[in-house]
């Protein structure tokens, strides 16, 4: 049963919606916030760039932000509104590097019309009182006493209903409003109020502006000595005030966002809805305004929101495309421009759909969104792995293998890189300027490949090559010794350590060498039955610089063998099994648990618990990372060690919590690595991939890995195909004539590997693409894209027509094998016992795939089912139908086979506005609303009555706070089958603020105890701003709000995890658990994302 | 345009002076600062910072002004009564006329 669920997010919201600068935490610093729908971000300005501080949950959808500065004050404060009608007031602690809560309430009203154009929160520029415009014909005040306090808050009732915007004035004696608000005629107007605190009413204002430009939508107050009002339109922009009015045309647009440069409010950043950024300037003389100027700078995304930061910097937010960090160039560039992007933030919103899908085959599977909107349309490749930004790289083809050296024992950091060619070897080095350059190690031998190199005591360093074994000083870089290969025979593979040599040449011959202080000394030498494939001796005893233990990997018998060193006796043989021989063997410990890890050239992985002592090896365990060889290499990341699996599919392998894990790296065939910790390149890689060497920094293990594809449109449907090795897309384009903004329709087919378009499928005028699946039909072996369409004409409330396409893909190309023409929109798409079975309109429709005469394919109806007002979302099982209402909640539909019928067995009868569905098992469905709540519904078949069996029974509810646009079966992790979550039942979910997140079905004992957590959680991780987990967590709508049940808050629990070990031990005692089992527990649930 | 674009405000000329502008091309960065976790009782304000708003409706306060204004002459009142009762007539007459 999949009553208990566990949501969890997996990525957090990226959708920038509000941001502000101003000195917070500190007066001498100049602070960045951002708020990300449910949590704000607090940067530093530095002069390396803005340096993030801490992200804050909140528990509530932010609706306003703002700092500001009460009288007294040697800092800014933030005021941050909630959607649910909580507000706080936020102080920076220095001293605890904590957030205070000032003030806070509840500014809701038990009765009111919750406005139409969003909320709006503004402070007196005097700090005299907060203003709130929450619901229609209300303006609420909350003011301050004279030593900054907030006082009771009270309602002012405003005229005006249809308001846009608000904002307080520069420079009055009395705090007043100027509203910007639409007549009952849809003409708009500005008007002026004083705030009269002690009547506690408006007192008519100095000014008035009747006839405004019909789109106008937004005011910026312009600071003393200026003052006055700029209104901004769409064909018109004017300023405003007792004494003047000014104003420009401009070239048709919507400006929605708009950040004030100078404190003086002469000039202001304006960004339009196609990411066009203008420079306003008010032109004035003696503080007596004289006209307006505008000026085109440049494109960035569509800013939601602007922020002036400092020295021509501007941070851009976006909801539509990722936020930027530009700056303001004296000088345009090449292409006119005077705007330089410093820096892209991603941003996942809005994800209007996406697709699960495993493209590397691994059993991992990888979500791809359709995010963004307009010309910042894109789609993000999201997986967990493990990124590498790379740094520097270089073209170099044909390297066989890289090491680096430092240049002397006790140097922090490395200084050559030896790079290994099939008959040279080039050594690279760093320079004074932190490049690198080619350089010389007298005493290595340069005219052959390199098989192996090594760091060894005493100052030296070691060069294996077919011929020979070169100890070399690294400080003199002269040749110290030398051991050569006996004539007639080859070193083949080798391996070293400080003060180790193992060789292999052929003929089976193994090779045991000690280093000594400028000696070379073969202390062993035994023949095994076959030729040598891989070896071992990286130290993992006590001694750093010393193995007792040797791995060898063997041709022919495919058998991997430990051997004691420095007898070099036989301790252990394994035998692989298969054919496929070790390409690379690995002594490694993770978390003080000794492994060896075996690679084959296939792409397979063995490991294997590794006794120290005995060299016995047990728990044998094979994985597949890829289809190629692999090569196994040991690096840092923060003090901990880590292998890398370099092969056409690159792997780090880690531990948590005593298991091992593996995540992916986002780059494409590695043949090469190795660690490179320079002073210019710190904790680094040097990799050697595709006819390239670069150096990179390795991202925080176990994170999501974000590829993003930009389109230049807005992708709104997604789907996979496995067999043509595809993605279909629905999308949209934005084409601006000179004259007219249209709109054009597409089917694009991408390769599912390069992301390419390959094909493209233009949709008629007024046609949208709303459905799209991957579907084949009975008798039929073909897998189609079926699409679903609407024709949205600008005279219609509601489709009345649209299509069902069926393509097939041959030769890269959609070809239409067939099209029905339906009575409405094709809001959703299944394939379904073999047949088709689309949501047009009120109805649901099934189609059978027949066969005509001429052998040609068409789509006929079989049954249908009316009763709905519009069925968005459809998911199915068997032979049940899920449907998702436009308002009407779930319903429960059955196929019946015999009859050719679609029947409704039950539903749920609350007026929920669903926006997606899925089923999480037979009789639990779970779904969406569009007040931002999740919830399930039972089907109660084993019921008494027909009433009851007819009614899908709500038994979980939760506040997501997040608007839920796709529910989809499947993992963003690998899973692996000795891990315990690898049982639990995940769904992912895509949200407008580009969230990622799972919902995972919990057996019920382990929910039981985990609520337990929860609840104990509460009572030590509070509330940022005094606001309550309960009742941000409660189910809330127009008609009711009722406390969570049977959903998990799996960020609050999993941030035990983040406790201090005192808090840890507080929760571990009131819940009679140790900590480690606590620790143990939440941990297993990290690993669902 | 030089001119609009000169003088951007600068409050403390260090910040953003070493920031290397990143390669058009790379893929976007995600910064993920840590997060916080309040365990400190300060998330709550002082008792008198928690904020409601006034019970009385604002109609009912509207009301209340009214009839402290109303305590003041009464003539006021029955020279509103003289429109209410003329309409009333009005819409009879018009009533009848109809008929």
């Amino acid at each position: 049963m999949s009553v208990w669920n566990y949501v969890v997010t997996a990525h957090k919201p990226t959708n920038v919606t509000h941001s502000c600068v101003g000195n917070f935490t500190s007066p001498q610093e100049l602070n960045l916030i951002i708020a990300k729908c449910t949590r704000i971000e607090i940067h530093l300005l530095t002069p390396h760039g803005l340096q993030p501080m801490l992200d804050v949950p909140i528990y509530g959808r932010i609706a306003t932000l703002e700092l500001f500065r009460p009288h007294g004050e040697p800092q800014d404060f933030l005021f941050i509104a909630t959607e649910r009608y909580k507000f706080c007031v936020l102080q920076w602690d220095a001293e605890t590097s904590e957030l205070i809560t000032r003030a806070m309430g509840d500014v809701s009203d038990r009765i009111g019309r919750p406005t139409d154009n969003g909320q709006i929160g503004i402070i007196d520029p005097d700090c005299r009182l907060i203003g709130l415009h929450l619901y229609d014909g209300l303006f609420k005040v909350i003011p301050f006493d004279n030593k900054g306090q907030l006082k009771e808050a009270f309602n002012i009732r405003l005229e005006e209903l249809q308001v846009l915007d608000i904002k307080f004035l520069y420079g009055c004696a009395k705090p007043t409003i100027v509203v910007l608000y639409q007549d009952n005629k849809d003409a708009r107007h500005v008007k002026t109020y004083e705030v009269a605190l002690k009547d506690k009413d408006f007192v008519e204002g100095p000014w008035a502006q009747n006839n405004l430009d019909n789109g106008a939508g937004l005011l910026i107050p312009v600071p003393m000595p200026l003052g006055g009002v700029i209104i901004i339109g769409e064909e018109t922009i004017v300023y405003c005030s007792a004494t003047a009015f000014k104003a420009i045309p401009i070239r048709p647009s919507i400006i929605r966002a708009y950040g004030r440069v100078d404190v003086d409010g002469s000039r202001y950043l304006l960004s339009d809805n196609a990411g066009l950024l203008h420079l306003l300037v008010i032109t004035h003389e003696r503080e007596r305004v004289t006209g307006l100027k505008i000026e085109h700078l440049g494109e960035t995304s569509v800013a939601s929101t602007i922020s002036y930061l400092d020295n021509a910097v501007v941070y851009v937010g976006s909801s539509y495309g990722d936020s930027q960090l530009i700056k303001l160039n004296l000088q345009p560039d090449a292409k006119g421009s005077y705007v330089e992007v410093l820096e892209r933030y991603v941003n996942l919103g809005p994800i209007v759909d996406f697709c699960v899908v495993d493209l590397e085959r691994q059993g991992q599977g990888q979500v791809v969104t359709c995010s963004g909107a307009y010309k910042d349309g894109s789609l993000r490749v999201v997986r967990n792995g493990i990124g590498i930004n790379e740094q520097a790289s270089v073209e170099l083809q044909g390297i066989k293998g890289l090491w680096s050296l430092r240049s002397s024992t006790n140097d922090p950091y490395d200084t050559f890189l030896v790079v290994s060619f099939i008959s040279e070897t080039r050594i690279l080095a760093m320079n004074m300027d932190d490049e690198l350059e080619e350089t010389e190690i007298e005493g290595f031998y340069a005219q052959a490949q390199t098989l192996f190199c090594h760091n060894a005591m005493h100052d030296q360093l070691v060069q294996v090559t077919a011929n020979s074994v070169r100890l070399v000083s690294s400080t003199s870089r002269d040749l110290l010794d030398q051991w050569n290969a006996p004539s007639g025979f080859s070193v083949n593979v080798a391996t070293a350590n400080a003060s180790q040599v193992l060789l292999a040449t052929g003929g089976g011959h193994l090779v045991y060498i000690e280093i000594g202080n400028g000696k070379l000394v073969e202390a062993k030498h035994i023949q095994l039955e076959y030729e040598i494939s891989c070896l071992d001796i990286n130290p993992i005893g006590e001694n750093s610089n010393y193995s007792s233990l040797a791995a060898v990997g063997m041709w022919t018998d495919i058998s991997v063998r430990i051997f004691s060193l420095p007898s070099l006796e036989l301790l252990t043989k394994e035998n692989l099994g298969g054919e496929i021989i070790p390409r690379s063997v690995l002594l490694c410990t993770f978390e003080g648990v000794s492994y060896l890890l075996c690679a084959l050239g296939d792409g397979h992985l063995f490991n294997f618990l590794l006794n120290t002592s005995t060299g016995e090896l047990s728990n044998r365990k094979k994985v597949s990372l890829g289809t190629q060889p692999i090569t196994l290499r040991t690096f840092s990341s923060k003090d901990t060690t880590h292998v890398f699996a370099a092969s056409d599919r690159p792997t780090v392998i880690y531990s948590s919590n005593k298991k091992l894990l593996y995540s992916n790296v986002n780059l494409k065939e590695v043949s090469h690595i190795c660690p490179f910790n320079s002073a210019a390149f710190p904790d680094s890689l040097a990799i050697a991939k595709e006819g390239e060497l670069s150096i990179g920094a390795i991202d925080d293990i176990q994170k999501l890995h974000i590829r993003t594809i930009p389109l230049g449109e807005h992708a709104r449907r997604i789907c996979h195909q496995e067999q043509s090795r595809t993605f279909a897309v629905c999308s949209l384009k934005n084409c601006q004539t000179s004259t007219e903004e249209t709109e054009m329709h597409f089917v694009r087919l991408l390769d599912d590997q390069s992301f390419e378009f390959i094909s493209t499928y233009p949709l008629d005028t007024y046609e949208y693409g709303c459905s799209i699946i991957s579907c084949s039909f009975s008798d039929d072996n073909n897998v189609y894209y079926c699409v679903g369409t609407a024709y949205v004409l600008p005279e219609e409330n509601e489709p009345s027509k649209g299509r069902i396409l069926v393509f097939l893909v041959e030769d890269g190309k959609l070809q239409l094998i067939a099209e029905k023409e339906t009575k409405g929109a094709v809001y959703s798409l299944n394939a379904f016992n073999g047949k088709l079975l689309a949501a047009i309109n009120q109805k649901i429709q099934l189609y059978k795939w027949m066969l005509r005469d001429d052998g040609s394919r068409e789509l006929q109806s079989e049954c249908g089912h009316h009763g709905h007002i519009l069925a968005l979302y459809v998911q199915t099982r068997g032979d049940f139908i899920i449907v998702g209402d436009l308002m009407k909640s779930i319903s429960l539909l059955l196929y019946k086979h015999e009859e050719g019928a679609i029947e409704e067995l039950a539903r749920d009868y609350n007026a929920n506005w669903m926006t997606a569905v899925e089923i999480l098992d037979d009789d639990i469905y779970l779904g969406a609303e569009n007040n931002f709540n999740l919830f399930t519904v039972r089907k109660n078949s084993d019921a008494a009555t027909d009433e009851e069996r007819g009614r899908l029974e709500v038994v979980g509810e939760y506040h997501l706070g997040e608007f839920v646009n796709r529910f989809r079966h499947g993992s963003l992790v690998m899973r692996l089958p000795d891990s315990e979550a690898g049982h639990i039942p995940t769904v992912i979910f895509g949200t407008v603020n580009g969230v990622i997140g799972i919902v995972a079905s919990l057996p019920h004992d382990q929910y039981v105890f985990l609520e337990k957590l929860q609840s104990n959680l509460v009572k030590v991780i509070k509330g940022v701003g005094g606001l309550s987990h309960e009742q941000w967590r409660s189910f809330n709508n127009e008609k009711k709000t009722v406390d969570a049940r049977n959903f998990l808050d799996g960020d609050l629990i999993e941030s035990f995890l983040d406790l201090s070990r005192s808090r840890m031990e507080e929760i571990s005692k009131a819940m009679g658990v140790s900590v480690e089992e606590l620790c143990k527990r939440v941990e297993e649930l990290t690993r669902l994302h | 345009m030089g001119s609009l674009l000169a003088d951007w405000p600068s409050y403390n000329p260090h910040n953003f002076s070493q920031i290397r502008p990143a390669d058009p091309s790379a893929q976007p960065s995600k910064l993920t600062p840590i997060t916080y976790h309040p365990t400190h009782n300060r998330t709550l304000p002082p008792p008198n910072q928690v904020i409601s708003t006034e019970t009385r409706h604002i109609l009912l306060r509207r009301f209340y002004q009214k009839s402290v204004e109303k305590l003041r002459p009464k003539r006021a009142a029955s020279d509103n009564l003289t429109p209410d009762h003329g309409s009333k007539q009005l819409r009879g007459a018009f009533a009848d006329g109809c008929n």
